[in-house]
């Protein structure tokens, strides 16, 4: 353990403590460019640890499972920024060279176990910045500039809570990736076969809160213009997705004017 | 001009303090706050005015400026005389909710996904660029609306008609929402083929592999539709994988 948690090592986790804290405030508190989208943070993350392929991977499936879970009201949705980070820090630095589809599903699989861990955390800061407004409130005219330090203090809780969440769970993940590597066989092929399945748990998400119905017009259109055009016809892929939105936008244009 | 500047920085930060009890009131307060002090010099005058912006305040984060710039342009016109009995409160509450619920639909429920389903799709075309294209796809929409918006609420007051006039928030939405589900359906048909690797597919997979990958979809969301969380379907497929590899099926 103590030559698995060298120096190297160490640092490697306390930067992406801070770099996953500062890509995590994107998420609520500035900005909202979606930099802390998995499909960005994770490749990024797997770029500055030297694994964009794992990056690639566990962003995209990420993204394509969490993009519709959305803030209203007080709801608070599964920190998936989180998840893209940590899971690609841990397969990134678990592994010696890049990562392999097996890591990279045990890795999606301990970050959607921690998911409940990390909404518990967001849910405590969220609680814990109610009381952020009681000063300006009290008194406003002795505390004038009370409202800006009071709302930026906001920022500092929510860099905290993931700066300590990655520092403990980090860790704690590339000692897990270690045991995976002493596993039966069977185990790390179902690891690699689960991964491998995962895009398509994601499109049917998305499919299943796009649409009201289990088969879509447009999802069996944009299936149908694939088969044809890929699979039969074998035109470039590009050319095939370029054709399911040009079919889908004339469909569109087509009943609005029916 | 340079008020609603300085305003549109702050707004950035509008969730910076985001709480249950209170959500995003102080992060408006803040947005607003140089504008206050400018106009009401008197500490008396600039605490009632700040007190009532410190009220609950919740909506979408982009859709606020437009808020921000109508309840800018009220407190100036107050501060001078022009509308003393503007009813700001009033304004800022009958807003919010219904652009709270405008711009989930939008920006969360509508353009994030197709920014994310379209940079999927170039991923799958072997463009590692796709990352990117999905930030600048999504800002270029995102951070137009987000400035122009504010500056919006600013000349017609907040008046909400105009601005769903203006923006076509809802077409937009529904053409999004389409574009986003057929791409869903041409990435089913090459999904099976697919690797870790993210190569570009050659040869895409045949006809009895893109009807297996999508009836294997339409399962999926038989049981999302049945009550199935991600999380659930995650957990179940990890034990149907570990399964088929203990059996030597994969």
């Amino acid at each position: 353990m103590m030559t698995l948690f060298d120096v190297h090592m160490i640092l490697a986790i306390l930067g992406i403590a801070c770099i996953g804290g500062l890509i995590g405030l994107d998420r609520t508190a500035a900005g909202q460019f979606m930099i802390s989208e998995p499909i960005v943070s994770g490749p990024l993350t797997g770029w500055i640890l030297g694994d964009i392929g794992a990056g690639i991977v566990i962003g995209t499936v990420l993204e394509l499972i969490w993009v519709l879970d959305i803030p209203i009201g007080t709801f608070v949705p599964a920190d998936s920024t989180f998840s893209a980070i940590c899971a690609t820090a841990i397969a990134a630095l678990g592994s010696t060279g890049a990562a392999g589809p097996s890591t990279i599903g045990f890795c999606i699989l301990l970050t959607t176990v921690m998911v409940p861990c990390t909404m518990m955390a967001d849910t405590i800061v969220r609680k814990r910045n109610a009381r952020l407004a009681d000063v300006p409130c009290a008194s406003l005219i002795l505390v004038y500039a009370g409202i800006t330090r009071a709302h930026l203090k906001g920022l500092f809780f929510f860099f905290l809570k993931s700066f300590i969440l990655f520092l403990i769970l980090v860790p704690a993940g590339i000692l897990a990736v270690q045991g995976l590597h002493q596993l039966p066989g069977f185990i790390q092929r179902g690891m690699a076969f689960f991964v491998t399945m995962l895009p398509l748990l994601g499109m049917a998400i998305i499919a299943s809160k796009l649409s009201t119905t289990v088969l879509d017009g447009f999802l069996l259109m944009g299936f149908s213009v694939a088969v044809v055009a890929g699979t039969l016809l074998q035109a470039p892929l590009i050319l095939v997705f370029l054709l399911v939105l040009a079919v889908g936008w004339l469909l569109v244009r087509y009943r609005d004017q029916a | 001009m340079r008020d609603l500047i300085r305003v549109f920085w702050r707004s950035l930060l509008i969730q910076a303090s985001w709480s249950f009890e209170r959500m995003q009131s102080l992060g408006f307060s803040y947005a607003i706050e140089p504008v206050l002090k400018k106009l009401y010099p008197d500490p008396g005058e600039y605490e009632s005015r700040m007190r009532l912006h410190l009220e609950y305040f919740n909506t979408q984060p982009y859709l606020a400026s437009f808020i921000l710039g109508a309840t800018v342009r009220l407190e100036q016109d107050r501060a001078q005389g022009k509308n003393p009995v503007a009813d700001i409160r009033n304004i800022k509450t009958s807003l919010m909710a219904p652009l709270g619920a405008l711009g989930d639909s939008y920006f969360w429920g509508a353009l994030r996904p197709f920014a994310a389903i379209t940079a999927t799709a170039l991923l799958f075309t072997g463009w590692w660029w796709a990352p990117l294209f999905f930030l600048i796809l999504f800002n270029f929409w995102h951070i137009r609306l987000r400035a122009s918006v504010l500056f919006w609420g600013y000349v017609n007051s907040g008046d909400p008609v105009d601005l769903m006039d203006r923006y076509r928030f809802t077409k937009m939405a529904k053409l999004f929402k389409v574009l986003s589900l057929s791409l869903v359906g041409g990435i089913a048909a090459i999904l099976p083929a697919w690797s870790t690797t993210f190569r570009p597919l050659v040869p895409l997979p045949g006809l009895f592999l893109a009807f297996a990958g999508m009836l294997l979809m339409l399962l999926f969301i038989v049981l999302l539709r049945k009550g199935g969380s991600p999380v659930k379907l995650m957990l179940g497929l990890v034990i149907v994988c570990l399964g088929l590899a203990f059996l030597g099926v994969v």
